[in-house]
């Protein structure tokens, strides 16, 4: 038992690592190379790694999707390390709308503009992302915004992720102390009186139980000696 | 569309942790108002004191500024949100 709750709570914390990894914003540090808009055919399995249709605009199983092409900087340890190697990376260019993932991102045409832009140059950028290229599947990363560094070796620092774990450390001390302040005032109380409550009826019971073993007991025979 | 969705379900949300809130709020305050009391009274006071003390107590918490505070439950999303939108899509 105790290993499968262990079990259960390394799943959980896996699925949400997996979760803020996805959904969480990290930074690339790229060149881009070109811009390009491909058609695409969302599949059943990979329809929900990419943004809805543009608001107002009708669900259709195809439709044109902004890729950025770049050369990327490659890194260790979700980017905290750099490594002395490049790579490609190909992020799309998509508006997030108002719902998921709350990015509120509406300017997709402008961001193709400025990644245009910078690809007529050499210049290092960097893009702000999220999501995940699964090669596979057709799966990219959703650009949310990119800037011009002076070169490769910038040191970014994760400001909104590490406002947002602090945030949500708070909420989750906050969740159970509302819980506990709960359970201390409103469902113990209750629990007590349903279990006194419990305790009578089983006294009464067994009281009723008692007399009518005794009234029994006066039927049986008795010690024949 | 998604705007109207937003603005419904997240008023939805923001209520249900409104009252939550205020919820955790008001009995913290009483638990301490009732522990207070039965420092300074270790022999139970006369009757009735106590759930005087605590009624009063709650009327000035009531009263205070605190309460009307858990309001930035609906003030801090929405200029969270309004940030958001706007440093994402800024030029």
């Amino acid at each position: 038992m105790k290993r499968f709750k262990t079990i259960v709570r390394l799943l959980a914390l896996l699925i949400a690592g997996l979760f803020f990894h996805y959904v969480l914003p990290q930074h690339d540090v790229v060149r881009v190379t070109s811009t390009e808009i491909i058609r695409t055919d969302f599949s059943a399995y990979n329809r929900i790694f990419y943004a809805q249709a543009d608001s107002g605009a009708s669900e259709q199983p195809t439709r044109d999707l902004r890729l950025i092409n770049t050369q990327k900087q490659k890194t260790f340890l979700l980017g905290f390390l750099p490594r002395e190697s490049e790579g490609v990376m190909v992020y799309r260019n998509e508006d997030t709308g108002w719902i998921w993932p709350p990015y509120f991102k509406f300017d997709s045409s402008d961001l193709q503009a400025e990644a245009a832009n910078l690809a007529r140059g050499d210049e290092w950028a960097v893009v702000t992302h999220y999501g995940w290229r699964i090669r596979w599947a057709s799966i990219y990363p959703n650009a949310v915004g990119v800037r011009t560094v002076p070169g490769p070796d910038v040191r970014i620092i994760p400001w909104f992720n590490i406002f947002f774990f602090i945030f949500l450390m708070a909420a989750v001390l906050f969740i159970r102390a509302m819980w506990r302040q709960f359970r201390e005032r409103s469902v113990d109380p209750l629990l007590d009186a349903a279990g006194e409550q419990y305790d009578e009826v089983q006294a009464g019971v067994a009281e009723r139980k008692g007399r009518l073993s005794r009234w029994l007991g006066t039927w049986r025979a008795k010690d024949k000696r | 569309m998604g705007f109207i969705k937003l603005v419904v379900f997240g008023f939805i949300g923001l209520t249900v942790i409104y009252f939550s809130v205020s919820l955790y709020s008001r009995s913290v305050r009483k638990e301490r108002l009732e522990d207070t009391f039965d420092e300074e009274h270790p022999d139970g006071g006369a009757p009735g004191e106590r759930d005087a003390f605590v009624t009063d107590g709650m009327q000035a918490y009531n009263n205070s500024i605190r309460p009307k505070l858990i309001g930035l439950v609906y003030v801090v999303p929405t200029v969270v949100i309004a940030a958001i939108v706007y440093t994402i899509n800024a030029n």
